[in-house]
């Protein structure tokens, strides 16, 4: 880690080195978040969500609260500005707060889904970033601090962390962009994520049941 | 920088990195000198081990004097006894039953004096409970000189922090990025914002509840509000045109101003030589210091000024936050 101090400071300022990083992890974290869209007039709030990793097709996972109650109801995902596609309610879990969206025609072009993370491997006090769509602002990040570790599955990973309505369902990620929880709430003040180990065993079970 | 704009899944390197490697040893650093007191009801809060034997906490977070149950960073219990508290500072000092092993527990590490620094990287650390350490990260965004809280503590630096404290958090440490103590946070000194004691603070205020077992408060026993003399009464007395003082509205029975004769009526216009406009520029001279020394007014009393000479008390050590009196 000297080394790396030593060349970002030979090479330019420390801040100019730590911005160029942060809009490098922006940049990859953008890719696999998208935006969602709902037509019933109840549930048409802007949320975020994920391009989860799955061996069969490509799957969004984002919180129940984001989409529309039935499953089978539809949603529509916005991956880049302007490419909007149309996706169904495959899952929806409102105990956990996690909603799976399969997306049936997919365009040739389309994203490659996040790399996940071990929420319980990171630690009290290290960096984490969290990308969403805070008041409808498309693809802002936010830097904090882990707060609390989950410790097993019935805990939520805990971030000091700016979020706000627009985060839901998006993730939070570590500096090397993966992804660890998916943010759900704001506590207090702390940005609360399910973790990634919840939102997989989700996932496994949503897919069993497809 | 070429290798940061390469797409896919690459490990993080670099400055970012580094930082954040460095908050997390940091916390991981501090945490081991940082424990949970549960003295109230509800959420537990955090406090420090000061030196051998010895924790220090917000004072307004320890509801219960006896048989404290503490958890410390390894997850162990002990218990501890409160050893005195002073209200003004809202700091506590608990005395351990049983000194921990050093691997339970580590006195803190604290930083050199002038780290306090507007803009550095600061980060609270907390152990509301027995789930671990958690954490919050900001920069130090004031810092002042000497002032006094509104329930008459002194305090050594004022240090306002751009940082979130979450619930649990009073007690706990403001650390730098290396993990040393900068002090001690707590919410019950400014209406709930959070604020930082200094580390020499802390100090001289535990060794005063060790030794005394209270911080001893220099006090007249009057009650004071800001006048205006007239212009007349002001050109009478040979005084400058915008000479203002403080009125004595109340004045404690058997108090040291009530035995050296000062009476409700009377306006101060000095004391010890110092012009006085507010009630704060008498308080200003009442550190613990002047406790037994004479402190020498001039009044104006009956359109006359008269000069008096006030022997200067030790108010009763207030016991909690929450019992304060206002008055100098």
């Amino acid at each position: 880690m000297t080394s790396a101090l030593a060349l970002a400071a030979a090479e330019s300022s420390l801040h100019a080195s730590v911005a160029a990083e942060l809009q490098d992890l922006a940049e990859r974290l953008r890719r696999v978040t998208v935006r969602i869209h709902t037509n019933g007039h109840r549930y048409d709030a802007v949320g975020a969500g994920v391009l989860w990793p799955t061996d069969s097709g490509r799957f969004v996972v984002t919180n129940a609260h984001v989409v529309p109650p039935r499953r089978g109801d539809d949603a529509f995902v916005e991956a880049a500005p302007g490419r909007t596609i149309a996706a169904h309610v495959a899952a929806r879990d409102v105990d956990r707060d996690l909603a799976l969206l399969s997306l049936p025609d997919l365009p040739d072009e389309w994203p490659a889904p996040a790399t996940i993370g071990d929420a319980s491997a990171v630690r009290v006090g290290e960096l984490i970033v969290a990308l969403g769509h805070p008041f409808g602002v498309g693809g802002a990040l936010s830097v904090g601090v882990v707060h609390a570790v989950p410790n097993g599955d019935a805990t939520l990973l805990a971030a000091d962390i700016r979020l706000a309505p627009g985060n839901s369902g998006g993730p939070l990620a570590t500096l090397d962009g993966a992804v660890v929880g998916i943010n759900c709430m704001i506590a207090r003040g702390l940005g609360i994520a399910i973790p990634a180990h919840v939102v997989a065993r989700f996932v496994g079970e949503a897919m069993a049941g497809l | 920088m070429a290798s940061s704009s390469s797409p896919g899944t690459r490990a993080a390197s670099g400055s970012l990195r580094a930082l954040s490697d460095d908050l997390a040893a940091a916390v991981e650093r501090a945490g081991r000198s940082v424990v949970a007191i549960h003295a109230r009801p509800r959420i537990p809060a955090s406090g420090i081990y000061w030196r051998d034997g010895i924790l220090v906490a917000a004072s307004h977070t320890i509801r219960k004097e006896q048989d404290i149950a503490i958890t410390l960073p390894d997850g162990t219990r002990a218990q501890a006894q409160l050893a005195g508290r002073d209200g003004g500072t809202d700091i506590a000092v608990l005395r351990l039953d049983s000194n921990p092993s050093s691997k339970a527990l580590v006195p803190a590490s604290r930083a050199s004096g002038d780290a306090l620094r507007v803009g550095s990287v600061v980060l609270a650390v907390g152990r509301p409970g027995d789930e671990g350490v958690t954490t919050s990260l900001g920069v130090i965004s004031a810092v002042g000189g000497r002032w006094r809280t509104w329930s008459g503590g002194e305090i050594d630096q004022f240090v306002r922090l751009d940082l979130s404290v979450y619930d649990g958090f009073s007690g706990g440490p403001l650390v730098d990025a290396e993990g040393n103590v900068l002090g001690l946070n707590c919410s019950a000194l400014a209406r709930g914002t959070p604020l930082t004691i200094p580390t020499a603070t802390v100090e001289r205020v535990v060794d005063a509840l060790l030794t005394r077992g209270h911080v001893a408060r220099a006090y007249l026993g009057v009650a004071m509000q800001p006048v205006r003399l007239t212009r007349a009464l002001a050109e009478r007395l040979k005084l400058s045109e915008t000479a203002g003082g403080v009125l004595v509205v109340m004045v404690e029975s058997d108090s040291p101003a009530d035995r050296a004769g000062l009476l409700v009526g009377d306006v101060i216009i000095s004391a010890a030589g110092n012009d006085v406009a507010e009630p704060q520029d008498v308080a200003e001279l009442l550190g613990a210091e002047r406790v037994g020394a004479a402190l020498d007014l001039r009044v104006v009393r009956g359109g006359e000024l008269k000069n008096l000479s006030v022997t200067v008390g030790e108010r009763a050590p207030a016991s909690d936050v929450r019992r304060r009196g206002a008055r100098s």
